[in-house]
């Protein structure tokens, strides 16, 4: 299926007597965004790490438009090819991020590795304006900048390797209300400009309702739901799908009855 | 941090965040250093020049510092010294830095069987006083600077790559480094440019803080007569022919040298201590 | 000793502090009360001073700190109390509750040791007394007593959270401070630890004070909120007044820019730029920079907290209050 640029099959994970990750499939079509949501302990981390290659699945394969990513196949060439398929943004973007590299030198090194021959100059100003930073913050270190400045580098640095998918580890949860709007905003723009996988994995509904076009809901190591996102927080199914949308604190929140349904699931 | 900086007991009392004291350190460091450095050129005689009818000689203003037993001037004998005194140390100190922070750093990163077969090695070799190492393969190997400075080298090896080790071990686990990988960045290119520079302030501190311990250890072999050739000037061989003349009422020429290794090596200390202090603080 | 059934529990009143090396106070004439059995939300971005106001409560300041103003318990004034009142201050009558109950935690000792000892070290309880109310408290937090004997390792986070504010209980305190409690549990867990707070509260008439970074949290679980913006307090008032029709851009804008699940799909009403730095000084408004209702008198003169018409209890520190209508989630 070429129109897919990342699916899933069939992924398996455990760690001892844990089933992290158990038989997780998914399909995420060309420019689309598919948001994986969860609590801790539900697989989502685990499953984002298989897919960018930080964890090895004990059964399952990641296509991406329609290739294995061969998780073990050497060398410098593979190593660089592999990480043009899938780049990722992590949760905390201070720790993200060498605490002695400036912020051209960050997009500078990737640059040299990926595009050695490329005007890096030029791209290094084009990557900065695509992600709303100016000229003058690439001299600053990580420590020197705002949480939504330094997730904004961090974005910058996934996009110069020019990758198929993106995935997004929480990449919000960190902000502030106003700064995660901000990146919220951003992450559309350059999805709509560059036709871009997203991968988001999050807690919060609110930005799976936000920036993705499909989720799926993880409990425990499984899928419990999936669809497409409107449908899905409109009409949830599965218990547990609801009982998380209406953990979602609101004016009129029963926390007692969410509590008691919890107790009960 | 979890990794804790090795340091013994006794001269680990000397930390202090007094500023006096470490400034009064940091000077004496500069001081000998420089008088290593410039030596030869101080030096009003030659340190093996006898001249055995002003033996045991006072201070005078020919011989500031006097004249030992076999009639050599003092002042020469410990600027020279100096060299030897402190060459020694800092190969010591290069060394065991250098294959410390490659072997933790290998044992670190890929883990595994490595990390047990390094692991287990190194402190096969802690378990083995380093004095008793040195004075096997000099025992072997005969006399010369080189012998001591390798052994101890060997013996001091542990302490760096356990530090290492422990470094890189919380480092690997920093995002930042899951984000170079992602990124196809290679393992080696990781350790060299990120890991290394990030951890080097830490292992500097270390090091700074064993050339103090090594020039000791190193003094106390040439006191026992090991390692450096008779005639070559230096503080623990000094202290050695100075000792006869003590007996004989004529200190000076064992007493000074005595002086030098203590002030050099907590100088060292202190440094080193205070570095360690300031890095410690400035990670979170 | 006053009577203390008409004064505030916490009595925060023109509290301005400001620290070594920055341009401006933290905390610049903050004004703020907690009545008697009262759930108070202080709601602010990272950097607004949420947190530093909290803890004046119990005079937790930075080093360094110089401190104007008053911070009244039961009106008596916490900051001039020595370390011996204070100690009995935060044994007895203020307790706090962390954002992460792991790193508040020993890990090393026992839940039921670190329950009993927060009363038995001060010799306010006996061991006995101190561990039977322990497990009264276990229960009304629904934990059992098997939980006393084990490690902060051995439960999960939405349980050590629990214990927490069993701890916190454990002095019957008049006041609880609870900083970002649910902001490190997930969202089920979030809701049953509010539940949990909301009925101990109701049960032992404890005042709450609940800092947050969450405005939709904080409407839903207090009576009263206050929203912080660069040390000041940009708005106050009751939850539903604030949420409904809100009177201090900020507010507004906070509002408008949080992901929820009801707006329509597409992009967010972000606000531009970024909170003002400690190391500028500021003058006029805090938000004026980042206001699409500022005039020339934002930039040159601080707005004083001015009432709503008709709600003297709704105020917002804002010169243009009365441009702003209606509510921005139905606005978008």
């Amino acid at each position: 299926m070429p129109d897919n640029v990342l699916e899933a099959v069939g992924l398996h994970r455990a760690y001892g007597s844990v089933r992290a990750v158990d038989d997780v499939s998914f399909t995420l079509p060309e420019g689309g965004s598919l948001g994986i949501v969860g609590e801790s302990g539900s697989g989502k981390t685990t499953t984002a790490r298989i897919i960018v290659g930080l964890e090895q699945a004990d059964a399952g394969d990641v296509l991406v438009r329609g290739q294995a990513r061969g998780a073990r196949r050497r060398g410098r060439a593979a190593r660089l090819a592999r990480a043009r398929e899938v780049q990722m943004v992590f949760q905390d973007p201070l720790l993200s991020l060498d605490p002695r590299a400036s912020v051209e030198q960050v997009l500078r090194e990737t640059l040299s590795l990926h595009f050695p021959d490329a005007d890096h100059d030029r791209r290094v100003r084009e990557l900065l304006d695509q992600v709303g930073l100016g000229t003058r913050a690439a001299d600053a270190r990580p420590r020197q900048l705002s949480g939504g400045q330094r997730q904004r580098v961090a974005i910058a640095r996934a996009l110069a390797v020019e990758p198929a998918v993106l995935v997004l580890d929480e990449a919000v949860a960190a902000l502030d209300v106003s700064v995660q709007a901000q990146i919220l905003n951003l992450l559309a723009d350059i999805r709509e400009e560059t036709r871009i996988g997203y991968l988001f994995i999050t807690h919060d509904l609110g930005v799976v309702r936000c920036v993705t076009d499909d989720v799926i809901v993880m409990r425990r190591g499984r899928v419990v739901e999936a669809g497409p996102t409107a449908e899905v927080l409109a009409a949830p199914r599965h218990p547990y799908t609801r009982l998380l949308l209406e953990s979602v604190p609101r004016p009129g929140w029963d926390p007692e009855a969410i509590a008691a349904a919890r107790r009960a699931l | 941090m979890t990794a804790v900086l090795t340091r013994r007991p006794g001269l680990s009392k000397l930390r202090t965040g007094r500023s006096p004291l470490h400034l009064i350190c940091l000077g004496l460091v500069a001081l000998v250093t420089a008088a290593a450095l410039l030596a030869p050129w101080l030096v009003p005689y030659d340190p093996n020049a006898v001249d055995l009818a002003n033996a045991l000689a006072a201070p005078s203003p020919e011989h500031l510092l006097g004249v030992d037993a076999a009639g050599r001037d003092t002042f020469s004998r410990l600027l020279l010294g100096a060299r030897t005194s402190l060459l020694g140390p800092l190969g010591v100190v290069v060394f065991s830095t250098v294959a410390g922070v490659a072997v933790g750093m290998a044992a670190g990163w890929r883990g595994g069987w490595l990390d047990s077969v390094l692991s287990r090695s190194t402190e096969l070799v802690f378990a083995f006083p380093g004095m008793l190492l040195a004075i096997l393969i000099i025992s072997i190997h005969g006399e010369g600077l080189l012998a001591p400075v390798v052994a101890l080298s060997i013996a001091y090896l542990p302490y760096v790559s356990r530090l290492t080790r422990s470094l890189v071990l919380a480092e690997r686990e920093r995002p930042y480094v899951s984000a170079y990988q992602v990124q196809g960045h290679s393992a080696l290119q990781i350790c060299l440019r990120h890991v290394l520079p990030n951890i080097a302030p830490v292992v500097l501190a270390q090091s700074t803080i064993n050339f103090g311990y090594a020039l000791m250890d190193l003094a106390g072999l040439s006191f026992l007569g090991l390692g450096v050739p008779a005639l070559t000037p230096d503080w623990g061989r000094m202290v050695f022919d100075g000792q006869a003349a003590i007996q004989h009422g004529y200190p000076l020429s064992a007493i000074l040298p005595c002086v030098f290794i203590v002030l050099t090596v907590v100088a060292f200390n202190v440094v080193g201590e205070r570095w360690a202090d300031r890095v410690a603080r400035r990670t979170p | 000793m006053t009577p203390t059934h008409h004064l505030h529990t916490l009595d925060v009143q023109g509290l301005r502090i400001s620290l070594p090396g920055t341009a401006r106070p933290v905390l610049d004439g903050v004004d703020l009360h907690v009545g008697a059995g009262e759930t108070v939300a202080l709601v602010g971005e990272s950097g607004s001073g949420k947190t530093l106001t909290s803890r004046s409560a119990l005079n937790l300041l930075p080093p360094g700190a110089v401190v104007e103003g008053a911070v009244r318990v039961r009106g008596e004034d916490v900051l001039t109390m020595n370390a011996d009142q204070l100690r009995a201050l935060s044994t007895g009558t203020v307790s706090m509750i962390f954002q992460d109950p792991r790193a508040a935690l020993n890990p090393l000792r026992r839940i039921g040791d670190f329950l009993v000892e927060s009363v038995t070290l001060t010799g306010s309880m006996s061991r006995a007394d101190a561990t039977a109310r322990a497990v009264e408290l276990l229960r009304a937090v629904g934990l059992d007593e098997s939980a006393l004997r084990k490690y902060p390792g051995q439960v999960s986070g939405g349980m050590l959270q629990r214990v927490m504010i069993a701890a916190a209980l454990m002095g019957d305190p008049a006041l609880v401070l609870a900083d970002e409690p649910t902001t490190a549990l997930d969202v089920t867990t979030q809701a049953e630890v509010i539940a949990l707070l909301a009925e101990l509260r109701a049960r032992f008439g404890t005042g709450l004070l609940f800092v947050t970074h969450d405005l939709d949290l904080a409407a839903a679980i207090s009576d009263r909120v206050y929203v912080m913006y660069a040390g000041r307090i940009a708005e106050s008032g009751p939850a539903e007044a604030l949420f409904a029709r809100p009177r201090h851009p900020y507010t507004a804008a906070l509002l408008a820019s949080t992901p929820r699940l009801e707006a329509p799909q597409g992009r967010l009403a972000a606000i531009d730029g970024q909170p003002p730095d400690l190391r500028q000084e500021l003058v006029g408004c805090p938000f004026a920079a980042r206001c699409h209702l500022a005039t020339e008198i934002c930039g040159r003169q601080a707005p004083e907290p001015r009432p709503a018409p008709g709600s003297p209890h709704h105020q917002a520190a804002c010169h243009h209050s009365d441009r702003l209508e209606g509510s921005p989630v139905d606005a978008r």
